[in-house]
Order: structure tokens, then sequence, then C-alpha cells
């Protein structure tokens, strides 16, 4: 806990310090360079139309061009964050914990009035399994290796089990996006999946049809929603700025319409500790195997 | 059966017959020749169709072949799903070098590593002719390093249903023509035949006895074939018609030159008792007083009187002229008998006279006593000295028979051919007209001739009621 007070309070001491100079150089040196967003597939086929909402209500927030840069997997965004190539990124709580000293939790979405989600396991509709160990054998859809619902959740109930994906199931393989785990289990291509809760409860509104075909088989505790992150390397207020941007999402008209897409309340600061669960999980596999 | 030949048929329904085969036989070729070319396009079309299908495909795979990604494999086949829709691609298999499977369309059908079925193994493009599907196939490869190969099973029934849409408007086309060419070559043949048709109608009027010329205004132009024919059929009615006239003619002479001869035999049997008349005229003028003289020479002119009344009285119905279609009585045969007996009598023959009709019948009297007196002349001729010459007449079942038999050496071929066939139209150049005439009547009445003999000749004439046949002529 001691760790995750210290950035707060060096926040708190460049936030004063550095408030007035960005505010007054603002004008001229924020113009010069636009503000990169990371982003990973989220649950939309066509996410082009959320990006542009993103880019817009960010970039009038901060008076800047924002830029969203995408990559298929949480490790190319992951590391452009931690390079600092990236201002911001929206990332798993896995890579979180994983570069817990190199990054700084800038907010923390509100899925159903708090910043938590579940993993889910799943499989298809047909399928009679109630537990992770009746799914011994299958062929199982992952979403990404440094996802924490679509990877690591299963590997560490495996590890509980004794086991490893590798040794547990056939096969598996991953589909590097929450959206394809559910294509994947629903076409019959994999015969369970690992699968982030929030996506799969968003799509069975949004795509009941594709959802329909597949069924929760067990979820897992309630952990860290994915935050917005930001290196602790980056510039402070653009830091600042852009949680700004995010917390009072809620308070204008494109904000909201992001929020509604997103299925989201909106965005509270979060703390490190709220993905300390995550970050046990991840010891505990790592333990295992 | 025979009358069912295809050759008794009438040309208006066998020429349409004929084009309705022919076009059939058009119809199926030209249809045949048609499908072939539809299918050899279809085969050419589906070929360049799944090859662009299969580039694309190969292209989007490639990458994910190379890494051997199901997830990457799948998602392109799921998402070219939608691109290629028009394709009709039932399965899509990605296939490893190995021979397992890398992604299908269908995993639940096709799991990923199974072995993939045989019928997805590389084969050349074969559209068979009827099937609901073909497999096509591309292998994939990369810097000359086989990666795999992608096969598709592909809807091809569209291929089929146009074919039979072909078809189908090929057929129904086909068929309107036929109907259509059929029904036009009937309208034609019966108007091309219908000038034909009317000369056969007039020919066909001509076994009737009525062979009329074509009134000059229903003649078509002379120089048509139609023309030339109804002129040539004109000519040989007018041939025909002059033939009749003179037959006609000629029998009218006959019977003059009968009456004639009888005119002749008349006053001969008129001449014979005048003597007796005149004698007792005399007697009358010299014994008048005498009243048993006077009475025997009175009785003697009566008697001579009669007979010249009856010889009269019989010529005189001989001869009535044309229009004497009274029935026959009694009376008439007996007449006849006052004719022949003179004839008999010079020739000592005997007659044997038997006559039962009692009342009258109904058949024209002229034509019956013309047929009567001449077989009698006949037979008196063909009589020996003091031979017999029979006569019958009688009424039996609506029948008039009349029999005339003589003891002669018997009827000649040609006389017995004229009686019997009637229709013997050419006219004797030797001897009278007596058989001729009686053939003809015969056939005017419509009567069956029966002969029997030599030894002598018996001729049978049969004659129907008038009343009863519909084949006699009016007789007004």
């Amino acid at each position: 806990m001691r760790r995750t007070a210290l950035p707060a309070r060096r926040r708190l001491c460049r936030r004063t310090l550095l408030a007035a100079p960005v505010a007054l150089a603002a004008p001229q040196a924020l113009a010069a360079r636009s503000v990169t967003l990371g982003l990973t597939p989220v649950f939309l086929d066509s996410d082009i139309v959320l990006v542009r909402q993103i880019e817009g209500h960010i970039s009038a927030r901060l008076g800047r061009p924002v830029q969203v840069v995408k990559r298929r997997t949480y490790r190319e965004v992951t590391s452009l964050l931690v390079a600092g190539q990236l201002d911001a990124a929206w990332i798993c709580g896995y890579p979180f914990v994983q570069h817990r000293d190199a990054l700084e939790i800038l907010a923390v979405p509100l899925y159903r009035g708090e910043p938590l989600y579940r993993a889910y396991l799943i499989a298809r509709q047909d399928r009679g399994a109630a537990t992770l160990a009746e799914l011994r054998g299958d062929l199982h859809a992952f979403s990404d290796p440094d996802s924490n619902s679509g990877f690591l959740v299963t590997s560490a109930m495996l590890a509980e089990l004794g086991t490893a994906p590798g040794a547990f199931f056939t096969r598996s393989f991953f589909t590097y996006g929450h959206r394809n785990v559910i294509r994947a289990v629903a076409a019959g291509l994999a015969q369970s999946g690992s699968v982030d809760g929030y996506v799969w409860d968003v799509m069975a509104d949004l795509e009941p049809a594709l959802v329909g075909a597949t069924r929760v088989v067990q979820a897992s505790a309630p952990m860290g929603f994915p935050p917005f992150a930001t290196s602790r390397q980056s510039d402070p207020g653009l830091a600042r700025a852009i949680r700004d941007a995010l917390l009072t999402m809620p308070e204008t008209a494109d904000g909201r319409d992001i929020l509604a897409t997103l299925r989201l309340d909106g965005f509270v600061t979060g703390s490190p500790g709220l993905f300390d669960g995550i970050a046990a999980l991840s010891r505990r596999a790592r333990a295992a195997g | 059966m025979r009358a069912l030949a295809p050759r008794r048929w009438p040309l208006a329904l066998r020429v349409p017959l004929l084009i309705t085969l022919l076009m059939i036989g058009i119809a199926g070729a030209i249809s045949k020749l048609v499908l072939v070319r539809l299918e050899a396009t279809q085969a050419t079309h589906f070929e360049e169709l799944s090859g662009a299908y299969l580039d694309g495909l190969s292209t989007a795979l490639l990458p994910a072949m190379i890494r051997r990604d199901p997830w990457e494999a799948f998602d392109a086949l799921d998402r070219s799903r939608a691109r290629y829709r028009g394709v009709g691609a039932l399965r899509v298999l990605v296939v490893l070098p190995d021979g397992t499977v890398l992604a299908a369309s269908d995993p639940v059908r096709h799991p990923l590593g199974a072995a993939a079925p045989s019928e997805a193994g590389p084969a050349p493009l074969h559209l068979a002719p009827g099937a609901a599907t073909a497999w096509i196939h591309r292998a994939v490869s990369e810097g000359g390093m086989p990666v795999g190969r992608i096969a598709a099973e592909v809807d091809v029934t569209a291929l089929a249903t146009e074919r039979r849409a072909t078809l189908l408007a090929l057929v129904g086309v086909n068929a309107a023509l036929t109907v259509l060419f059929a029904i036009l070559g009937w309208l034609l043949v019966r108007r091309m035949l219908r000038p034909v048709l009317r000369l056969s109608e007039r020919l066909g009027r001509a076994a009737e006895g009525r062979l009329d010329p074509i009134p000059e205004a229903e003649l078509p132009a002379a120089d048509t074939e139609a023309g030339r024919a109804f002129r040539r059929y004109n000519a040989a009615a007018a041939a025909i018609a002059e033939r009749e006239a003179l037959l006609t003619r000629l029998a009218e002479e006959e019977r003059r030159a009968l009456v004639g001869r009888y005119a002749s035999a008349m006053a001969h049997e008129v001449n014979n008792p005048l003597g007796g008349l005149f004698n007792a005229v005399r007697m009358i003028q010299r014994h008048g007083d005498d009243p048993e003289r006077r009475q025997r020479a009175a009785s003697l002119l009566e008697r001579g009187l009669t007979g010249i009344h009856n010889i009269v009285r019989a010529s005189l119905i001989l001869w009535r002229g044309e229009s004497d279609a009274r029935p026959v009585s009694a009376a008439d045969i007996d007449d006849l008998r006052l004719l022949i007996e003179s004839e008999a009598r010079r020739r000592e023959l005997v007659l044997d006279w038997q006559q039962g009709i009692e009342g009258s019948f109904p058949a024209p009297a002229q034509a019956v006593r013309q047929i009567a007196l001449n077989l009698l002349l006949n037979a008196c001729a063909a009589s020996p000295p003091g031979g017999r010459v029979t006569v019958r007449a009688g009424v039996a079942a609506g029948t008039l028979t009349l029999v005339v038999a003589d003891e002669g050496p018997g009827l000649p071929g040609h006389a017995r051919r004229l009686l019997l066939d009637g229709r013997e139209e050419q006219v004797p150049q030797a001897g009278g007209l007596g058989l001729w005439t009686v053939a003809r009547l015969v056939r005017e009445l419509d009567a069956s001739v029966h002969l029997a003999g030599p030894p002598g000749s018996h001729v049978t004439i049969r004659i129907p009621d008038a009343e009863r046949s519909a084949n006699l002529p009016a007789a007004a």
C-alpha cells in the first residue's frame, strides 16, 4: 500500500508545480504534437465510430489533437505505453500489474456502478459443463496471453487444480480479442473459451444471436476493471488533463455517447490496490508453471 | 386396320402431322445444342468464378496458414462468407500439408486437427451434370514450400436450375411454335386442297349420275393448277353430258322404232278382222231383213271391232309420253299379251302367260311394261318355231317379280353382262337396243336381275316397291 501511496503524493506535487507552466505553455507546446491514446480491441466488430468519438472527446477536453493507436495484441500496446510512445492507453489489469512500476493509473471505468468486472469461462449453449474441471480435453480459445480474464484467470484456476492450459486442454489458441473468443466458441471452432465478463455481458445485449450460442460455465470473483494508464515517465500535466477528460466524460454529450456505447457509467480515479487480486492470480500462475 | 394405315389419312392431317414431327426433331436438336453450349459456358464461368474466389481466399489465408493459426484462418473464412456469398460455398476447409484441418467454415463438422474428408482431397475441377455440389481446390505455397490447401464445396444447383429453366423455356417455346406451325400447316393445306376437295366432291356426285360443270364465275385463274384441273373437269363433264344426251336420244329412238314396228303389227291386226267386218256389212246389206243373219253379222261386227278396240287401246297405252309414272297394274301386263300375241302367232310360238298382280304395284307402269315388252320380244326372237315363251308376273313381299323364259339358245355373253352388272355404258353397235334399254331401266328402278340357262333363257327381274326405295329417281 505504501508503494501505491507514494506516486499519488508525487502526482499531487507535480500537479501543483507544473499546473501553472503547463497551462501557460499549452497553446504553443500542446498544439505541436498529437496526444496518442492506445486501445486494444474491445467488443465492437467495427469500432471506428467509437475511436473517432474518443478522439473527439479527449481532443476537445485537451484542446489538442488526439490520435487513437490500435494494436492487435495487448503486448504491443503495453510495450508502446511502457516505452513512452503512447501518452496513455486503455490496458488490461494483467499488463498493469506486470508493469506496475512503470505505469500509473489514470482512471478506471465504472461498470454497473463499480470499477469491477469478472472473467467468464464459456462453452457452447448445448454444453452441460458447470465447472472448469469438466472442460478437460477441450479445444479452448483464449483471448490474449496478456489478458487477465482472457488467459490469466483460467491459467490460475488450472494452477489451483495442479495443471496448466497445455496439459489440461487438448489444444488451445489465442484469438486476440474477447469478441473473437465468443465467435470461436459460438461457431464451434473452440469447445470452450476464456472471456472478459463485461464484454460477454455487453455483447449479449448487442449481438444476442451470437452470444446466445454460448453460455457461462463459470464466473470468477470480481476484479479490477481494465484501467486507463499512462507511463510514469509521461508528462504529468498531460496525464492529469487526460484523467480529467476521462473523469468528466459523463458531463458532456459526446462523453455520454461514448459511455453509452461502451455500456459504462463513468470513470473513477481508482488505485493500484484495485488490481491486487489480479496480481495474486499472476503470482499463482507463475508459481505453477 | 388397313383403313387406319397412315397413307390412308387425309392430306390435311398428314401434312400438319409431318410438320409437327419435323418441328419436334428440329426443336430437339436445337435444344440439345443450346443446352450443351450452356453447360460449357456455365463450366467456364464456374471455373473463372471459383478461381477468383480461391485467389481471394488464399491471399487472406496465407499468413494464417504459414503460422498455422487456427483462429486467423477461421476468421478469414468467416469474414469471406459474406463477401463471397455469390459463390455459394457450402463449406470451406483449410487443410494443412499433413491432411488435418486447420480451420473450416463449419468447425463443428470439421474440428481443428481432424482429418480432412476424402472428397476434399486434391482433384481436378469436375462439374458433374445433375450434381448439387462441386468441390474446388487450391494448393497454397510460400517460397515454393507447400503450406496447405483450400478446398470448398460449392452449391451448383443454381447452374442446374438455370439449365432446367432454359430447357423448360426451350420446350415451351418450341411446343408453342410446333402447335402454331401445325395449325398453320393445317390451314394452308386445307386452303391448298380446297380445289381438289371441290373436284373430288363433284366427281363423287358423278357416281350418282350427276356431273355438273363448275360455273365460270367459280373457276380459278387458268394459269393455276387448280384452274387447269377445273377446266379439264368441266370439259369431261360436258363430254359426259353430251354422251348422256346421245344415249337418251338413242333410247327414245329405240322406243319410237318399237312403236313403229308395232304400228305395222297393229295395222296387220286391224286389217285381219277388216275382211270379216266388210263381209258382215255386206251380209247386213244383202240379208238385213233376215234377223238371224243380221244378228250374226252384228255379232261378227262387234267381235271384230272389239279386237280392233283392244289393239288400239294397247297401242295407246304403250305410247303415252314421258310422264307416265302411274303404278303398274295387272292390265298393263295383260295389254302386253295383246301386243305380243301377233308376233307369237307369226312365229308359231306357244305363250304360257300367268300374271298374279292384284290391283296395282308402286313402280312406274311405263318402265315396267317396257322392260317386259323388250324381254318378250327378245324371247320371241330367240325361240325356235313351236317353242314356248313363258311369262310370269306376281307381287310378293313388296317386290314385283317378272319372269320371261324361252327355249332358245340362251343369252350371249355380252347380253348377260349387260343385264347383270347394268353398267354396260357402251351402246351395242349390232342388234337392237332392247336389252340395253332393259338394263338402263333396271338400273333406274334399282331392280335386280337373275339369269338362268342355257338350255333356254330364264330372266327374272325383281323390282322393289318404289315408295320404299330411296334410290329410285323421283317420279313426278
